[in-house]
């Protein structure tokens, strides 16, 4: 199935999702804990997101969309890219990867 | 072109009829060396603040719900703990300068300071995937205020600014640009120019006034360190733009300095996305807290 990927707020994590990638707390600089990707959160898990200072996860959770939705989305966002870009020089390398990273991204 | 040229001098007279500038954002910058003091500054300060106080309540009652603490929390110190230092850093500052800014906004886009939210959590957050010495708070600050000089054209100069930012769009030219047409000096020279007068930190007054042009800024002195600020805010607002944050029909990308981005280690390749979903959850979640009142 194919899934999408999201990052929430803390307050807005819910028992049963499912972390995209793992969820890591750093405390002064220090990794505190470390919750695998594709864990699904339990009332613990969640709680030990908050008590580490954790503020944001990455979640995963099933696309419904259909191929002819994902397309239609994918082209509106790539033209509000192309508008964004529009007044840059993309000959300029730096420039061009990053336009092309943020068309990538908002591919996904 | 020049129509009315804005100088230092008129800058800085015509800033004192501002409101006053938060002192909390300064004792709050001053002991971010000293954990300690730092606690001390916060949990002080945020007691008298009504507004700072409830949303640190807030967040650490939700944290405390999460954590099945039973009772209520109701004082500072102990929502402090919860919550944790850097996050309740974060409220303070952004909530002081959102009163700030929400005191002397004068028709500006409503989009201004969502931007400024934008920018400030965008460099707050690029500070822990670049490896340069830069406080999160240093650059959440600077990113909130880099386009405060635009907060005073819109206060003195309303007419002349919009005409400005038509003439701009109009002619597809960088915004700074246009100013320099208009007064003389563009925006971010302003905003240094005002946050000098405010006694704010050197290197938050340099990233001010060479976040358009970072490799620039001869008259605000620099050191390398300071350079990262500079560069770190300078990308910082690109890249919010690029990915469309803080709501405004006109985000545009027009330059990107390759030689900040190589400075501060950045490499724009697909591990870049990770980046990019944690500063949209970021920007999203801010404006959704720190959102102005209505007027």
């Amino acid at each position: 199935m194919r899934t999408r990927h999201q990052f929430i707020p803390i307050e807005d994590a819910r028992v049963g999702m499912v972390l995209g990638v793992a969820a890591n707390a750093i405390e002064k600089g220090l990794l505190s804990l470390t919750l695998p990707a594709g864990h699904t959160l339990t009332e613990d898990s969640l709680g030990q997101l908050v008590a580490h200072h954790a503020e944001f996860i990455q979640i995963e959770y099933p696309d419904t969309r259909t191929d002819e939705t994902v397309a239609e989305e994918v082209a509106v966002a790539a033209r509000r890219v192309m508008d964004i870009f529009e007044d840059a020089d993309l000959s300029d390398p730096t420039l061009a990867t990053l336009f092309d990273q943020v068309l990538a991204y908002r591919s996904e | 072109m020049t129509r009315t040229p804005v100088t230092h001098d008129q800058v800085r007279k015509l800033s004192r009829s501002l409101p006053s500038f938060p002192s909390l954002l300064k004792e709050i910058l001053a002991t971010l060396d000293d954990p300690d003091a730092n606690f001390n500054v916060l949990t002080r300060t945020i007691a008298r603040d009504p507004l700072i106080s409830a949303r640190v309540l807030w967040v650490a009652n939700t944290a405390a719900v999460r954590g099945r603490r039973e009772a209520e929390v109701t004082d500072i110190a102990t929502a402090t703990s919860l919550a944790g230092m850097t996050r309740v850093r974060h409220i303070a500052l952004i909530s002081s300068l959102s009163t700030f800014a929400g005191g002397i906004r004068h028709k500006l886009p409503t989009a201004f300071w969502p931007h400024s939210v934008s920018v400030g959590v965008c460099c707050e957050e690029m500070v822990q995937h670049v490896d340069v010495p830069v406080t999160a708070a240093s650059a959440l600050v600077a990113g909130l205020l880099h386009d405060i000089g635009q907060l005073w054209l819109s206060h003195f100069n309303a007419t002349q600014l919009a005409a400005c930012w038509q003439d701009a769009q109009q002619r597809h030219i960088p915004i700074e640009s246009a100013e320099i047409e208009f007064f003389g000096v563009n925006h971010a020279t302003i905003g240094a120019w005002m946050a000098e007068l405010w006694a704010l930190p050197a290197d938050i007054v340099a990233a001010i006034a060479g976040h358009h042009q970072p490799l620039e800024g001869p008259t605000f002195a620099t050191s390398p360190a300071t350079h990262h600020l500079v560069d770190l805010i300078h990308v910082g607002e690109v890249l919010s733009n690029a990915l469309d944050l803080g709501g405004r029909s006109r985000n545009r990308v027009n330059n990107l300095s390759g030689a900040a981005c190589k400075r501060l280690g950045l490499v724009w390749d697909e591990n870049a996305h990770l980046l990019f979903g944690r500063v949209e959850a970021r920007s999203r979640h801010a404006n959704t807290i720190f959102a102005l009142p209505q007027r």
